[in-house]
């Protein structure tokens, strides 16, 4: 018994030293590979970053097995998470990144985004004009639109009593701990100052108080706040109200299609991701590819089908078979987008911070 | 002790293993469920089958495994060199070099990997394999530092003195009687480590880069946009796997005192 | 006694060169960040600054690091009352079953914590399992508010901590000289004051390891608040992360965890002290 133990001890010692030499092993052959790229074109890799689940995964496989380039698919969980990441490794490592206008917005101003050769992505004349120009990319030498989206409220008329219309209903006494909202200071915070008649992006000290105290009488009402799947919620009942992205407002509608939908008349908040080739890409190349690749019309169309968000490709139009979720035109013309805030970033984290902990 | 006997304890310890389990009976149910959703929408493999065709998964799932044992490995050298040569002596810094080595699992894992970001960053250290090694190496040394001394601690000092007085070396002295008398701290050490680094999310975010993504990066992420049926299959054949392990372990070991006692 | 007791030996560089490299000198960062500038727009401006540390008076911060807190010592509370009796009774099972029960405790714990929260999350959900089973057996006849609410963030939080107080109790029985407790016995100590005399005391290293083991991350564990208790309220954890990410102030992040580091240095010495117990030193 005790040789058996010693014998054991001996061979823990091994296996720790093996482990050593395997992490040093390691190490060099990372570098062997990262310094193999460069002669005769690129190497046939496409770094990718974007949330979970983005770019759909037979999409991915498909460029894989037309064009033999290997894909590495990273995640991250907000636009703050990805620049910091892109910061830290100064705008290279990665290929193709998918993220919101107003993060792309700071990212070009720290000159970590790279300009499109657009002679190297033919399908890019397919994207529709009316998602471009916009205030992050006025030029469109940045940035390719992937997806649109716009907050919206929905409603469960059968734990509801009376018809909401807008914001203002939010705060309705008759919804106690019963709604649930994005887990996000801007959004949250936007809709307050919406419902006031003032702009999402508002920066003055005195406006932003009074939005605060308004703020914190809603959250008796907030049962749950939830970013990335609030969907769950309305479907399964445990929330009667809810104001979340257009993609999770179709989702909830499929599963119950007796939820109602509120394009709140106070006016609307509009959203755009778009993909972007950071300034020092390693595979530049091949990004367009991929950029090119997910520009096809009828490819385009699947994507939008998957992620459920409003395209933003001309040449998908005639390939989309459903159009689940229209959103009513003069709406959007008066949808605000929402923009950088610079240093009143923080006094809507210090709103967010109380209305948390009140 | 021996004339009553009540089952209470017995009793005590199933149930709490069986309350244990309950999220994970929940979890292993809901791989076999329909639907992406939280109700009960009839019985599909199809989560598996998915699962077993998404390369990205599988491909973390590898990172992930290779990241914990390289190091759990190394944080179990490094840790019970440290504890071992600390052992019975006082020297100066010794109570700083203490404190600083179990710091990791006493600060919020945030900073950290905030830090980790800046530093690598400064050193221009492409962010990959090795970076995430570096930080999980750090994490890891505390649960076995701090188990190995433990075990030191409660050590009858009497034993290796005798030992050495017997005309031992301080060598054969490790190896002989402390070694396997630390031995069980040391597994329990780096198990307990292993599991920490194939759990962590917040630190790996930060020092991983394009290439490396590791499956609690995957799962949080997927978790995230609600994508949780291959998920659910994947922890099912994650704790089929472990649990035919351990079961194999266990026989094994039978089987070898059978043999031994023939 | 030949050696030198007072020399740190060889085999301590390894650790000692690594852990300066690896804890020290972020640390030394974090430190040094907490007493710069915040950048206008992003970032830090090098420039002494004692800001952070005055914002940290702000009452609700203070909220905040008094919310954490009062979480983290809640779990470490219930932790130890559960985990105690598993420990003890585990230890004092048959050999062949006390590694098997052990080896059931952790497998859990190899697969995805998240997960495993996602499967609380199903049990308490209002259509879930046990409010269907409440109404199906009559005791309830309207579901019941479970997930989204502070008991149901206590219960996942010392599910996810509990097998660090186990495991660190478990190996101060096995320990134990059970021979002294048979001697308190055979001087007539009953069964219990006999564990309260004789066999606690034994295993108060371990009961002490366990509660700062738990403890400690329970004071920065936060998505576990945000999934079981609906983000509703704010810990440490998503603080330091909101100032970092959203507000992007480093330093004040970074003064918030030195803050932190203080307070929970100040929590386990008041331990230490009311317990009397030197081994716990190791810990800090």
């Amino acid at each position: 018994m005790k040789n058996s133990k010693k014998r054991l001890a001996r061979l823990l010692c091994a296996a720790m030293a093996a482990a050593m030499v395997l992490a040093g092993c390691n190490s060099s052959g990372g570098n062997s590979s990262s310094s193999s790229a460069g002669q005769g074109g690129e190497e046939q890799v496409l770094n990718i970053y974007t949330w979970a689940d983005y770019f759909p995964a037979d999409i991915v496989e498909e460029f894989t097995s037309t064009t033999g380039i290997k894909v590495n698919y990273s995640t991250f969980e907000s636009n703050e998470e990805m620049l910091m990441k892109l910061e830290a490794a100064k705008g290279g490592q990665y290929d193709l990144i998918l993220a919101s206008d107003y993060i792309i917005e700071t990212a070009i101003q720290k000159e970590l985004v790279g300009k499109l050769d657009t002679q190297q992505i033919p399908n890019f004349q397919n994207i529709n004009p009316a998602f471009q120009s916009k205030y992050y990319d006025p030029t469109n030498e940045y940035t390719v639109p992937y997806a649109a989206g716009i907050p919206l409220i929905i409603y469960n008329p059968e734990l509801v009593d009376f018809e909401i219309k807008g914001f203002e209903d939010l705060w309705n006494p008759q919804l106690a701990d019963s709604i649930v909202v994005m887990d996000d200071a801007r959004n949250v915070i936007g809709l307050t100052l919406k419902s006031m008649g003032y702009s999402l992006n508002e920066t003055d000290e005195a406006v932003l108080g009074q939005a605060k105290e308004k703020l914190m009488a809603l959250k008796p009402n907030i049962r749950a706040l939830d970013y990335s799947t609030p969907y769950n919620l309305m479907i399964s009942g445990e929330t009667a109200v809810g104001y979340m992205f257009t993609s999770q407002i179709i989702t909830a509608l499929n599963e119950n299609p007796d939820l109602k939908v509120v394009y709140p008349e106070e006016g609307l908040g509009f959203g755009i991701d778009s993909c972007f080739v950071p300034s020092d890409a390693p595979h530049k190349e091949n990004a367009y590819k991929f950029l090119d690749f997910i520009l096809d019309g009828e490819r385009s169309a699947h994507i939008s089908e998957e992620t459920m968000y409003i395209n933003c490709n001309s040449a998908a139009t005639p390939f989309i078979k459903e159009q689940a979720l229209v959103i009513p035109d003069e709406m959007i013309e008066g949808a605000e987008f929402m923009m950088n805030v610079g240093e009143a970033d923080e006094l809507y984290q210090q709103i967010w911070t109380e209305f948390k902990m009140s | 002790m021996r004339k009553k006997r009540t089952f209470l304890p017995e009793t005590y310890v199933v149930l709490m293993l069986l309350l244990m389990y309950l999220p994970i009976f929940v979890v292993v149910a809901y791989s076999f469920n329909d639907t992406k959703l939280f109700h009960w929408a009839g019985f599909t493999f199809s989560w598996y089958q998915k699962l077993f065709h998404n390369q990205t998964i599988i491909n973390a799932f590898f990172n992930s495994l290779k990241l914990a044992v390289l190091s759990s490995g190394l944080a179990a050298i490094l840790g019970t060199m440290g504890a071992v040569g600390m052992a019975g002596r006082t020297f100066f810094g010794k109570g700083a070099l203490e404190g600083l080595s179990t710091v990791p699992i006493m600060i919020p894992e945030i900073i950290l990997g905030m830090a980790y970001l800046s530093f690598f960053s400064l050193l221009q250290v492409p962010f990959g394999m090795l970076t995430l090694v570096a930080a999980h190496t750090t994490f890891c040394v505390p649960y076995i530092f701090i188990n190995v001394k433990a075990s030191l601690q409660s050590l009858d000092p009497a034993l290796g003195e005798a030992a050495l007085d017997l005309g031992a070396s301080r060598r054969r002295v490790f190896f002989d009687i402390t070694a396997p008398l630390i031995f069980p701290s040391i597994l329990s050490g780096s198990l307990l480590a292993f599991a920490m680094s194939m759990d962590d999310v917040v630190i790996s975010f930060f020092v991983t880069g394009p290439e490396t993504a590791t499956l609690p990066l995957q799962v949080y992420s997927m978790l995230k946009m609600g994508v949780t049926p291959e998920i659910n299959a994947l922890c099912t054949v994650m704790l089929g796997t472990v649990f035919l392990l351990v079961a194999g372990a266990r026989l094994f070991q039978s089987a070898r005192k059978a043999k031994k006692g023939r | 006694m030949k050696r030198n007791k007072n020399r740190p030996p060889i085999t301590l560089l390894p650790m000692a060169l690594w852990t300066t490299v690896f804890v020290a000198v972020p640390l030394v960062y974090v430190l040094g960040l907490s007493f710069m500038k915040k950048a206008a727009t992003w970032g830090v401006v090098a420039e002494f600054s004692l800001d952070s540390y005055k914002n940290l008076l702000n009452p609700v911060y203070l909220k905040v690091f008094a919310q954490s807190f009062w979480v983290a010592i809640l779990t470490t509370v219930f932790a130890l009352l559960i985990g105690y009796p598993f420990a003890y009774f585990t230890a004092k099972l048959p050999k062949k079953h006390r590694s098997l029960v052990l080896m059931l405790m952790l497998v859990p714990f190899w697969t995805n914590s998240l997960v495993r929260i996602y499967g609380w999350m199903i049990l308490l959900r209002s259509q879930g399992v046990i409010n269907g089973l409440l109404m199906q057996f009559g005791v309830i006849d309207k579901p019941l508010k479970l997930l989204y609410t502070f008991g149901a963030v206590l219960v996942g939080m010392v599910y996810a901590l509990l097998p660090f107080m186990v495991l660190a109790i478990y190996n101060s029985v096995c320990k134990v000289d059970w021979s002294l407790v048979e001697a308190s016995r055979d001087l007539g100590a009953g069964r219990a004051k006999a564990f309260f005399t004789v066999t606690l005391p034994l295993t108060m290293p371990g009961v002490m390891a366990g509660c700062v083991l738990v403890f400690i991350p329970s004071v920065g564990l936060f998505f576990i608040s945000d999934l079981l208790g609906g983000a509703k309220t704010m810990l440490l954890g998503n603080l330091i992360k909101n100032e970092l990410l959203s507000a992007k102030n480093w330093p004040m992040g970074a003064a918030l965890s030195i803050a932190m580091m203080a307070v929970t240095l100040l929590v386990i010495r008041l331990y230490q002290h009311f317990s009397r117990d030197q081994n716990l030193e190791g810990l800090l």
